[in-house]
């Protein structure tokens, strides 16, 4: 006669939790580090690294834009292809250069501000999925991902047997402590 | 150890090039009926919460989240704003330069007093200029597009 063996919940659960937790590092990850940097989106540029030069040049507004060009061009030692020009204002003259610089003359300052672009790349793709803006598929996976992480949260809580159990007080409190900060920033500040 | 580390180096480097070269946003822009920025900032009220296609080129756009671009006007000293909220399309800064058209509704921000000399000045300091605020003594309004539809063309 054989006997029937029931399913070990708590090893099932460790299990998944295990393989879960696995399958998230990835994702925690980017979400994680754009996090922090679009967190502190008033400090810095999280998306690219912006260098700028500045130099003081003489020049009129009456000058021809080739002429404009030229000399602005000269003055930067720019060794690019201008791509287009915009007068903003009469005092306002900017060029866009192939490789994505901008050059802003100021006729009122006399002096002109050389920007060159570049993308800080692991972080300008975190960011971009840490903000959806891949859209589509990304929406269905991060849907999936964020039901992953409630399941890693929730199944955290039989993980453990015992004295270290989240069901007694010895390591309970953190677990109050974890939803104690958030509902101070809700219901208090 | 080794496969394991390629793998995760081959993803890493999926992710920082995927759709690097997305250069329309959105639905599709309505490329025969374009309307000239300056047509539509001349009389602007014509056009508010209808829906238009602009194109120019680009002469700016938002350094940290991409969220607006300047389009160049075809007359002199204008330009219209495309401004979509956060995250629903990102303009790239390289774009700065090249020509994009988009399609979208006109949308009026009507400023007070307050906030219409906080603008000019804030127009008066970029341009190096003195500004007094008691010039300007009514609100204003200020129009740009709510897009439904980016293309940004080489």
């Amino acid at each position: 006669m054989t006997r029937k063996q029931g399913i070990n919940w708590f090893r099932l659960n460790r299990e998944l939790h295990r393989d879960i937790g696995y399958f998230c590092i990835g994702l925690t990850l980017v979400f994680a580090i754009s996090g922090i940097a679009l967190n502190h989106l008033r400090h810095w540029n999280p998306n690219y690294i912006v260098d700028r030069q500045t130099q003081k040049i003489t020049l009129a507004n009456t000058m021809s834009d080739e002429v404009l060009n030229e000399a602005l061009l000269s003055s930067f030692n720019i060794d690019e292809g201008i791509r287009a020009t915009y007068w903003e204002s009469p005092q306002i003259y900017k060029v866009f250069f192939e490789e994505g610089g901008t050059l802003t003359y100021s006729f009122i300052q006399q002096q002109g501000v050389f920007e060159h672009v570049r993308p800080r790349h692991v972080f300008k793709q975190f960011n971009r999925l840490h903000l959806n803006e891949a859209q589509n598929g990304w929406i269905a996976f991060s849907d999936v991902y964020a039901g992953l992480l409630i399941f890693l949260s929730l199944s955290a809580l039989f993980m453990v047997k015992g004295k270290y159990s989240p069901w007694r007080f010895r390591r309970g409190w953190l677990v109050i402590a974890g939803g104690v900060v958030p509902a101070i920033y809700i219901f208090v500040l | 150890m080794r496969t394991l580390l390629a793998t995760v180096l081959l993803a890493l480097l999926f992710v920082s090039t995927v759709n690097a070269k997305a250069l329309t946003f959105g639905e599709a822009v309505d490329a025969k009926d374009t309307i000239k920025i300056s047509a539509l900032l001349a009389s602007p009220q014509n056009y508010v919460d209808k829906k238009v296609t602009v194109a120019g080129t680009i002469v700016g756009v938002c350094e940290k989240r991409g969220c607006w671009m300047n389009l160049a006007s075809d007359a002199r000293f204008e330009k219209l704003r495309i401004k979509v909220r956060d995250g629903d399309m990102v303009f790239p800064m390289s774009a700065k330069g090249r020509k994009a058209l988009a399609t979208g509704y006109l949308k009026e921000i009507k400023l007070n007093i307050e906030q219409a000399q906080r603008y000019k000045a804030s127009l008066a300091k970029r341009a190096g200029k003195t500004f007094d605020l008691a010039s300007v003594t009514s609100g204003m309004s200020l129009y740009q597009v709510s897009p439904t539809g980016v293309k940004i063309l080489d």
